[in-house]
């Protein structure tokens, strides 16, 4: 299809600095856990958002000296010719696109805790991290100034040398730039403290230092944080960011507008649960008002139109999309074709960011489950192979979020038939409910995304309102058979913290419940007094008690952890429900795990001194101990019918996905479906092919020998 | 207990369309073809029919070429006994349609015959109560529930606005089932492997004499002005309006 007019000047090109753009998209910096150490995955990653259609795709944080070292956290590194020939690739593949490839240069002050290079990071003040435990910093005197200023310069020569075209002096997320500019981290009195000239004055010289070394070749970027919600401390748009883009306008080719310090970035990479795109444009326009050079900033954008009117409106020139482009680096492209259906949007629910936050592995999202998987297990996120045995029928038994994926990815994939049978009225399992808990309305898009693409498929057909049992699974007709049942929060109190059962925990009795009972079978919650039992520490124990305190119930949210929900610091959730749930009235209590449930009562006792026991007056009591599979199906058909008597009625492939197997985040049961679909037809489906490892191996012989 | 239920393959649009050359059709490449959706709830109401009376058999009906089977397989893997197609290879009136059917149908000599309400391609509504005159048979329209009796059938006529007709009928009769009357079964992969293999009765049209119209352009309406945003009270809404209209109708 063609592109909606409406649409087209999403797709005109824009000068910045010496480069061109051929069209609006930008990939805005974001981690992938890859870094320069991980090149072949990095470049690959990279490449699929330009292949897409992204005009310029920038590197994750990118540190100019072993001094800004963010080890537990993957960043990547220009510290030499290594680094060099490793994010060259990188720059080559998007060349190859047509896309513009940025490098965003971070120096991290005390941040960045040095945990492998053990080096001792420089900052403006003394003052110990607000973000990371235990790491202080040098207070920088001239000299420091000077040999910081020139790590940049190394390192944007570094980043030409590549092949970078876009050169970032990154400030924002409290990084030094930004600290030098912020009183909260500056508390100097020389020529680079007190007054606004005198905390811009590093800054400054660093783009100046910059631009004369790179800058005939390269644009230069400023990526900063116009508010970092902290009052006089922290940096504010009109006594700071304002004159700053002013004085600084001239030496910048393109400012990267965003809001928060890194203490509470949730503020910048908005969750949905809390905010709804385009929530940064305010500050934006108020920089574009001010600047004669292009902005560009973020704001979760997924819808065209959203994004037209930004730019219409005067609000930005430059749509850059973080998260988006992770669960679809296909955006650009599908709106230029005029395929909206098949934008796969984000649901802002930080799966991705977690990843870093938790420091390591690889980022994952929720929507795409091939993020990532580009290079090591060679996934397209738009193109499937047709599969081997594509002769074969199959029955997909489930349409949660594994199961719609898996029949989603085997339509794609050309089986013959794949039909998705489902007990309920409609397709989306856990996240048919999830979705209504508060905020998390967005959710939504996991099915909805899905029940398009089926919709499409002419080789997938939905049988909803159909339970089938063994026997109706056996005689069914499929040569393939998937089991995907989901799973269920435990009736009986069963955790992970004692690893056994709640004593008088039972949830068929009327005062006790568990989150579905409460969300999808709408089972009355009794009387004022709620009690939550959380020992899962995600999302759900915390939105169960939002909605209940919401609906005037007074709730008390228990966990045996030091933290509830714990997860949501990883997700940049924590902040703002630690404060919507203090707003209600909710009262926490950590360390206390129940030993006894009575109708009114609950005994619980405190985690390191169990003799020590609380009683707590409850009407009712919500289980949000820890989920089981929902395997009765699968035992059946393999236990009792057995795989033999499957085999005689012509089934050769018998396998369960998702939560059915063993209870997970929404993101694996969406990747276990689709790589049970990829690999249909390996030689054992069951076992994931090995992927490939970016990793150094010895020659035994030559070591022994040298 | 036979009931004859007449089906039709219809052809869906996907999300672009062209047209064929002589620009009397849409090119065949730019379509989907299922069954047609009242038509599987007609075929779902025999089925039950036949059930409850414990004895008897459904017979699927249809005209058109090779591809239109598809839709009559579908009606035999739901538990259809039997099916015929007549075969035409172009595209029929409703009329021409009725008459191509009704041979077929007289032959069986059925108890009832079912047809749904309307087709989702050309939606005319006509070919059911067509057939029904060809027959000589009596009929009801937009049904939503049957109920059968000694010698008569008591059937609920959907009408605009909610309001139901209860009439009674003799069978046999034609009636033409409305969506929503039942819930479809679906077929087993099994049970569609199955009617793969059973034998489609294929008879040669007769005489299916003229249409009653013919199409003699499809074209993709020419693009209006842009739309006038009318802002203010109902009743300067109201006036504007009215201006308009009395503007257009000079």
């Amino acid at each position: 299809m063609a592109r909606d007019p409406k649409h087209d000047v999403l797709f005109e090109p824009i000068q910045i600095g010496p480069k061109t753009m051929k069209n609006r998209f930008y990939q805005i910096p974001h981690c992938n856990g890859f870094g320069s150490e991980k090149p072949m995955n990095q470049a690959y990653f990279r490449a699929m958002k330009a292949e897409g259609g992204y005009a310029a795709v920038c590197t994750e944080y990118c540190s100019i000296h072993p001094e800004s070292d963010d080890t537990h956290r993957v960043s990547a590194r220009l510290w030499d010719d290594g680094d060099i020939k490793n994010l060259g690739l990188m720059c080559d593949m998007l060349h190859e696109h047509g896309a513009l490839a940025a490098a965003e240069l971070w120096y991290g002050g005390p941040h960045a805790p040095c945990m492998e290079t053990r080096s001792v990071p420089r900052a403006p003040s003394q003052i110990p991290s607000d973000f990371e435990h235990l790491t202080y910093p040098k207070e920088m005197d001239k000299d420091d100034i000077r040999e910081v200023q020139g790590f940049y310069v190394a390192a944007a020569k570094r980043a030409r040398e590549a092949g970078f075209d876009i050169v970032y002096v990154y400030g924002s997320h409290s990084y030094l730039p930004q600290q030098f500019l912020t009183p909260y981290y500056n508390k100097r009195t020389d020529e680079y403290g007190g007054s606004f000239e005198n905390r811009a004055r590093f800054w400054r010289e660093t783009i100046e230092q910059v631009r004369e070394a790179v800058g005939d070749d390269c644009a230069i970027c400023v990526r900063m944080s116009t508010d970092m919600f902290m009052g006089e401390a922290g940096t504010q748009l009109e006594r700071d960011c304002v004159p700053f883009v002013q004085l600084c306008d001239e030496i910048v080719d393109v400012w990267d507008i965003n809001v928060s310090g890194i203490s509470e970035w949730g503020e910048d990479a908005t969750p949905s649960r809390f905010y709804e795109s385009g929530r940064l444009l305010p500050w934006q326009a108020r920089i574009k008002e001010v600047s004669s050079k292009p902005v560009l900033g973020v704001g979760r954008f997924t819808n065209p139109d959203v994004m037209v009117e930004a730019i219409n409106s005067g609000k930005l020139d430059i749509i850059a999309t973080c998260r988006p482009s992770i669960s679809d680096p296909f955006l650009p492209k599908k709106i230029d074709e005029g395929r909206l259906d098949d934008i796969r949007e984000c649901i802002g629910c930080n799966i991705c960011i977690s990843r870093w936050e938790i420091g390591g592995p690889p980022l994952i999202c929720t929507q795409n489950a091939t993020a990532g998987e580009e290079y090591r297990r060679g996934w397209h996120p738009e193109r499937f192979e047709p599969a081997e045995n594509a002769d074969n029928d199959v029955l997909v038994v489930g349409s949660g979020p594994a199961g719609m994926e898996c029949a989603m990815i085997l339509g794609k994939r050309g089986m013959r038939r794949v039909h998705l049978v489902e007990a309920q009225d409609d397709m989306g399992g856990i996240m048919r409910w999830i979705p209504e808990l508060p905020g998390l309305g967005e959710w939504a898009r996991v099915v909805n995304y899905r029940k398009i693409q089926i919709d499409k498929l002419r080789n997938v057909e939905f049988i909803p309102n159909t339970e089938l049992d063994a026997q109706g699974v056996k005689e069914y007709g499929a040569e393939i058979v998937v089991i995907a049942t989901g799973g269920y929060w435990a009736t009986d109190g069963l955790n992970g913290a004692t690893h056994d059962t709640i004593p008088g925990a039972d949830a068929s009795q009327a005062w006790q419940l568990t989150p579905e009972q409460i969300m999808r079978d709408g089972k009355p919650v009794p009387g004022e007094r709620v009690l939550i039992v959380d020992n899962d520490g995600y999302f759900m124990g915390v939105s169960l008690a939002e909605k209940l305190a919401s609906e005037g119930k007074k709730v008390t949210l228990m966990t045996h952890l030091g933290h509830i929900a714990p997860y949501m610091h990883f997700t940049l959730e924590a902040p703002n429900q630690h404060r919507k749930l203090h707003q209600l009235g909710v009262e926490i209590v950590t360390y206390q795990m129940p030993t006894q449930l009575e109708e009114g009562k609950v005994t619980s006792a405190h985690v390191y001194d169990e003799e020590h026991l609380t009683e707590w007056d409850a009407d009712a009591v919500v289980l949000v101990t820890q989920r089981r599979s929902n395997e009765a199906l699968y035992r059946e058909l393999k236990d009792s019918v057995g795989i033999d008597a499957l085999r005689e009625e012509g089934i050769t492939g018998f396998y369960r996905i998702g939560d059915c197997e063993a209870p997970r985040l929404v993101a694996d049961c969406v990747f276990s479906g689709h790589r049970l679909a990829r690999e249909i037809d390996s030689e054992n489906p069951e076992v994931p092919l090995p992927f490939k490892r970016e990793r150094a191996v010895v020659e035994r012989e030559a070591v022994l020998t040298a | 207990m036979k009931v004859v239920v007449c089906v039709k393959q219809i052809a869906q649009l996907g999300d672009e369309v062209e047209f064929t050359e002589n620009e009397r059709d849409v090119d065949r490449d730019f379509l989907d073809f299922a069954l047609n959706e009242w038509d599987s709830y007609a075929t779902e109401e025999a089925l039950q029919l036949v059930e409850r009376a414990g004895e008897g058999e459904v017979v699927v009906v249809t005209c058109g070429d090779d591809d239109a089977e598809e839709a009559l397989r579908r009606c035999l893997a739901m538990g259809a006994d039997r099916a015929t197609r007549v075969a035409v290879e172009e595209q029929l009136e409703p009329i021409q349609v009725a008459r191509a059917l009704a041979e077929v149908v007289r032959g069986e000599s059925p108890d009832l015959v079912l047809c749904g309400v309307q087709s989702a391609d050309s939606v005319q509504a006509a070919t059911g109560v067509a057939l029904a005159e060809l027959l000589g048979l009596p009929r009801v329209a937009v049904v939503t529930k049957v109920s059968l009796g000694d010698g008569v059938a008591t059937v609920y006529r959907e009408l605009e606005g909610g309001l139901v007709d209860v009439v009674e009928v003799d069978i046999p009769c034609v009636l033409t089932i409305q969506t929503g009357i039942n819930e479809p079964r679906y077929a087993t992969l099994r049970a569609i492997k199955q009617a793969e293999q059973k034998t489609i009765d294929v008879r040669e049209r007769g005489d299916l004499g003229e249409p009653a119209s013919r199409v003699r352009r499809m074209f993709v309406p020419p693009k209006g002005g842009g739309a006038e945003m009318l802002d203010g009270s109902p009743v300067e809404v109201a006036q504007r309006i009215k201006e308009i209209v009395e503007e257009r109708l000079k």
